[in-house]
């Protein structure tokens, strides 16, 4: 057996030793890349000469440039539409995957399979979905076309909702507004009138429509109209319902995690109170989501401030004022097209978009 | 092999991907690795002021193969900066009027020729409309790159004296209401509104008559279209100046200010531009050498449509008031406001007048 | 009310509750197919439309000729006349292919016997244009065309001609036979042996890219032209499989380091006591929360510099464009310390414990005792380092800019967008999205239980 004193300071060491290429990394690419990034933006510097003290007058520039102020809008927006849009859309996904049914598992792998894939080949895609000449575009149309077909079904399937319902009030059972079974028989019937209407020619397809061919990318107009200076662009409105489309899945599993959490017997005890299913969602699901839902909201903002690959992949193919962020703003700077980089510039706004980030999520 | 110089390419014309071309210029910087690169004659100026660029004229100087007198002066021009040379122009393309034979055939109307001033030809797109019901006269991509030309041929210049823009000025004015006005009338369409991405797009699905573009259609019509039966023409003339406009779309091989193999690296460039690469280039149909000489080449002579309309995108350098490509230090920055404002009076949604007060606007701003 | 009304009552009941348990999988069902539809729909229709001569038709429709089993098995009989396959077509010395295609023309005029060519076509795009290669025109050879049949129903006219063409060399072996048919503009194409690939000049020219393509290459054509158009121009190799496996190489090696690095980092930070834990710990939160855009040019001088100056020591340079600058850059994230610390935590002490008490060191009791037992929480975090490498976008986009042989996959379908996009090419460039989407659903797939796991252990996606 060694001394103990040499074992001893072993032991001492051992965690730093296991630390040690963590340490290493962290200092190296956060850490010392945080604090040099807090340096250059107080400094002039393009990456060849040295950096030169300029003081605030980069964070001054900043918030005189009509490009950082579009940037800055645009981020907000992502950030807080998609986040919301995604941890609502998980949620329902969630509370659906939480039924016991079998093959569950195979609908999650479906879910899933959009968050797996890589940005550019989700982004390459729905680019091409949002052509003018699209899918996007295409079903809109054919949604135009059968507009009063699909009016009609809705409009019977309320109606024979409404009476099922009622009628079973009136026998005395607790029946919900949302009843499934009443639910399933209301659409076959309005799916029969719907088909019987259109076989008798008194409702159809209106051949008129014209035919959508809305600029999804290619354009500088804003959604919606009415929303004044409050619009989205509408190719940033695009990549949110993409970015949505995307991250909704990871969101979900949150809250999957959190569900299962939830114990089964207080949804149990509900029953036998006699509380509808609405009532325990609102006092007994949400509550127990706390946690789950604090971590979407703050991962969603993390993720969605930072937004770049969409932009950089749309790339020319949508104007660049209208899909800016933060992210590719500082990108930009730090790399022009045609210029000298602006690392001070760049600097300035990744710091400011670092407090945003810091704000936002604590 | 340390002394083959090693080569790197960057940048296409009109529709490259960006994202890199800085960062390719940093990396002559950074490392030090390629020796030759090619230069977009669209990002040149911030490359060439940034010091990474070897000026050549002391080899041209020296060089007994390589003469300035060789290479088409347009094109050198376009590759000086503040008088020192910085790039041997690769190749070049210009615009021209590519238009669809049987199109004009079945519909009885005569092809567009280089006679055509702005409203003869406008004319024969409306017989071919007639002619063929569903089809339009030209694709008209809402972009400077296509517009542009027709305010040159208006008398326009980018930069005045002062090295201000205007384009409330009666010579853009005029090219600008002239190519919107072609939309608005319905003779033309934006290649969008048809599902298409571009003219050359457009073209080759037979959905419109004529298209303007470069030798890069050639290329594409080959995969996509291999069959149509098409011919090329000058851009027509500005009936009130009796001038064309055409826009030089063009590449230089250039050389790493640090590169450590300078003389092997000019002698790699020197091959690159020799007249036999020029001729091999031209032959396979892929690009238009920028040698001069090659306007008598026995190529252009050929029968075949390609041949045909690759002579005219060569002759379209020479004819009229022609601009290389660039904006200066502006780059994409100057185009923006106009092409923004293109799209929104083609399709409809701003006047003219208010259009261009708006660009004017920005440009200001932009160039103050 | 009787016994007997509330014995039916109750069974009445039981019925009742029953039924709306029956209704309510149904209605789960149906609501999960529809979100299965909207999650996995347009990834399975733009599948589909890769397939297409063109993927933008109007108005979109699920099938195309690729997809028809009559084209199938017309491609297969083709390949086979013209001395291949089924699968993989040729056009060989003393293959004589038939072919037949049917015209309509409306009563009172004479149909044309329609001119058949086998042109000398030259790709256009891109690299793919100087590639040189031997051109099946050289020794093929078209038979006389024959009218075969001619009926004639309501005033139209229908005639089918037949023609074979017949490979009249020695020994050239060509991979491909294109072929042209034109008739004047008032014949109307109705069918041919294999549908053409388009139709051009107003209907009036009939054209195929392959006509002995086989049934792979037919159905496979874009991606076919994905692999063959991407090859470096100053190595010859072909970029799309370099790029591949680039990422296959890059994110395998950032699994190993990830593993290590993150599982020895996590398990300090989870149970070892030492000076500035908290500290450390905090400054992992922060790195999971500060956006790469804000510490990327750092990075990049960084690594510009050989790591302060470290690689210069040993002989080397620069670290842009370098894998190993892309290794030592990014080869541990906070997140996956993150994952690993929150696992370490979560096992019990006992076994430990008695470990230490047995007089094993700290750095056994990792190795023998703690690594052993984080098997799930390592192949969770195995899995999502992979994919989030396999996706990576941002810091490729930085580091690796140039020969393209460097790229990742991402880099490279980015770069689509150059050789493609400017076209709007959009068949190569869904078919390149749906190869390189492939590997990782594939995984994904297989350890689907890795990634639910990984995701819902920590909450921090890759």
């Amino acid at each position: 057996m060694r001394a103990h004193g040499v074992s001893r300071a072993w032991e001492k060491a051992a965690p730093y030793i296991l630390l040690a290429p963590f340490i290493f990394h962290i200092t190296a690419f956060f850490g010392y890349a945080f604090v040099r990034t807090f340096y250059f933006s107080f400094t002039e510097y393009n990456l060849f000469a040295s950096p030169r003290w300029v003081g605030l007058t980069n964070y001054v520039d900043l918030f005189r440039n009509v490009q950082f102020g579009r940037a800055l809008k645009n981020s907000l927006q992502f950030a807080i539409i998609v986040t919301l849009a995604q941890t609502f859309l998980a949620l329902i996904l969630a509370v659906v995957m939480n039924s016991k049914v079998r093959g569950i598992r195979f609908f999650r792998a479906a879910y899933y399979m959009p968050s797996v894939t890589s940005s550019v080949v989700i982004t390459l895609i729905f680019m091409w979905l949002f052509q003018r000449g699209g899918v996007i575009n295409y079903l809109t149309t054919k949604f135009m076309e059968y507009r009063a077909p699909i009016g009609v079904f809705f409009l019977c399937l309320a109606a024979i909702q409404v009476l099922l319902v009622w009628r079973d009030r009136a026998g005395g059972w607790p029946a919900s507004w949302f009843e499934p079974a009443f639910l399933l028989i209301s659409s076959v019937f309005s799916f029969v009138l719907v088909l019987a209407l259109q076989a008798a020619r008194i409702i159809g397809p209106n051949p008129n429509v014209e035919v959508v061919r809305t600029v999804w990318l290619n354009t500088r107009q804003t959604v919606p109209a009415w929303a004044g200076a409050l619009a989205v662009p509408r190719p940033l409105a695009a990549i949110m319902i993409l970015n949505t489309w995307t991250t909704a899945p990871t969101m979900m599993l949150l809250f999957l995690a959190g569900l299962q959490d939830i114990p089964r017997e207080l949804y149990e005890a509900a029953a036998v109170d006699g509380a509808a299913p609405a009532a325990a969602f609102r006092h007994i699901t949400l509550p127990g989501l706390r946690n789950a839902t604090f971590l979407v909201l703050s991962m969603g903002l993390i993720s969605t401030l930072q937004m770049f690959d969409q932009v950089a992949i749309v790339g020319e193919q949508a104007p660049r004022e209208s899909v800016i962020t933060l992210a590719y703003f500082i990108y930009s700077n730090a790399f022009p097209g045609s210029a000298v980089p602006r690392i001070g510039a760049a600097s300035a706004a990744a710091i400011v978009l670092a407090v945003f980030t810091m704000v936002l999520v604590s | 092999m340390a002394c083959t110089p090693s080569v790197l390419g960057f940048g296409r014309p009109v529709h490259g991907d960006t994202t890199n071309i800085s960062q390719a210029g940093l990396l002559l910087i950074d490392s030090g690795q390629p020796d030759l690169f090619y230069v977009d004659i669209f990002w040149s100026r911030g490359l060439f002021s940034s010091g990474a660029v070897e000026p050549l004229d002391s080899y041209i100087a020296k060089s007994k193969v390589l003469k300035t007198t060789d290479i088409t002066p347009s094109l050198l021009s376009a590759f000086t900066y503040n008088g020192k040379i910085y790039g041997i122009p690769k190749d070049f393309n210009t615009l021209a009027l590519f238009y669809n034979r049987d199109m004009f055939d079945v519909a009885k109307a005569p092809y567009p020729d280089e006679k055509d001033d702005w409203n003869s030809l406008t004319d024969k797109f409306r017989k071919v409309q007639a002619g063929l019901p569903g089809v339009y006269g030209i694709a008209l991509a809402p972009e400077y790159a296509r517009m542009g030309a027709f305010a040159y041929a208006a008398g326009f210049s980018v930069f005045d004296a002062r090295g201000k823009s205007s384009v409330t000025g009666s010579q853009f004015r005029e090219g600008f209401e002239f190519y919107t006005g072609l939309a608005k009338k319905g003779v033309g369409i934006m290649p969008a509104d048809i599902g298409q991405g571009w003219g050359g797009g457009a073209f080759a699905a037979e959905k419109v008559a004529a298209c303007l573009e470069g030798a890069w259609v050639i290329g594409f019509l080959r995969d996509q279209a291999p069959n149509l039966n098409y011919g090329a023409t000058l851009l027509p003339k500005n009936p009130r100046t009796g001038q064309r406009g055409n826009l030089i779309f063009t590449v230089s091989w250039s050389m790493n200010a640090q590169s450590k193999h300078k003389q092997e690296a000019f002698q790699v460039l020197e091959l690159l531009t020799s007249p036999e690469a020029q001729q091999w280039v031209l032959e396979r149909g892929l690009a238009l050498p920028s040698r001069q000489a090659l306007i008598d080449n026995p190529y252009f002579k050929r029968a075949d449509k390609e041949a045909a309309a690759n002579y005219i995108v060569f002759r379209g350098a020479s004819d009229g008031n022609v601009f290389p490509f660039e904006f200066a230090a502006y780059g994409d920055d100057w185009m923006t406001p106009i092409n923004q404002v293109l799209s929104a009076v083609m399709s409809g949604e701003q006047t003219v007048d208010v259009a261009l007060k708006e660009a004017q606007k920005r440009l200001d701003e932009l160039m103050k | 009310m009787t016994e007997q009304d509330r014995r039916a009552g109750a069974e009445n009941r039981k019925k009742l509750a029953a039924r709306r348990r029956w209704a309510k999988a149904a209605a789960v069902y149906v609501l999960l197919l529809g979100f299965s539809l909207l999650f996995v729909g347009p990834m399975a229709f733009a599948m589909l439309s890769s397939l297409k001569d063109n993927p933008v038709e109007w108005p979109p429709g699920l099938g195309s000729p690729q997809l028809s089993l009559a084209n199938w098995v017309a491609a297969a009989r083709l390949g086979l006349a013209g001395g291949g396959t089924a699968f993989f077509g040729q056009f060989a010395p003393g293959a004589i292919v038939p072919f037949s295609i049917t015209y309509e023309v409306d009563e009172g005029s004479e149909p044309e016997t329609p001119i058949v060519r086998v042109p000398r076509r030259v790709p256009g795009a891109g690299p793919a244009a100087i590639i040189a290669e031997p051109f099946a025109a050289d020794d093929a050879v078209v038979s006389e065309v024959r009218e075969a049949r001619r009926t004639t129903t309501d005033g139209v006219v229908r005639v089918t001609y037949e023609f074979d063409i017949t490979h009249m060399g020695s020994d050239m072996v060509y991979g491909k036979l294109p072929l042209d048919i034109e008739v004047p503009m008032y014949q109307r194409f109705v069918r041919a042996t294999l549908e053409p690939n388009r139709i051009e000049r107003l209907g009036r020219v009939q054209s195929w890219n392959n006509v002995t393509s086989g049934v792979i290459p037919y159905v496979f054509y874009n991606y076919h032209r994905v692999f063959r158009e991407n090859y470096s121009r100053a190595t010859g190799k072909n970029l799309f499989l370099a790029w591949i496996r680039n990422s296959f190489m890059l994110a395998g090696i950032k699994v190993v380091t990830t593993l290590v690095v993150a599982s020895m980092a996590g398990y300090a930070l989870a149970r070892l006591k030492f000076a500035g834990r908290k500290a450390l710990f905090n400054l992992v939160l922060l790195s999971m929360m500060i956006p790469g855009q804000v510490t990327f040019v750092s990075n990049y001088l960084v690594l510009r510099d050989g790591i302060f100056g470290l690689t210069k020591l040993l002989g080397g340079g620069s670290l842009i464009n370098t894998w190993t600058g892309y290794v030592v850059s990014t080869m541990v994230g906070g997140s996956a310390v993150f994952i690993m610390k929150q696992f370490f935590e979560g096992l019990p002490t006992e076994l430990e414990e008695s470990a230490r008490i047995d007089g094993a060191s700290v750095l056994a009791t990792y190795s023998r005792i703690m690594l052993p037992l984080a098997g799930p929480a390592l192949g969770a975090l195995a899995i999502l380092t992979f994919q989030g490498t396999w996706n990576e976008f941002f810091w490729p986009l930085v580091i690796l800019t140039s020969p393209p042989d460097k790229y990742t996959l991402t880099l490279g379908l980015l770069s689509f967008r150059t050789t493609y996009a400017v076209a709007f090419d959009w068949g190569p460039m869904l078919a390149g999205t749906v190869m390189s989407a492939l590997p990782i659903v594939v995984m994904f797939v297989v350890f689907q239980r890795y990634f639910v796991e990984g995701i819902s252990f920590s909450g921090i996606k890759g």
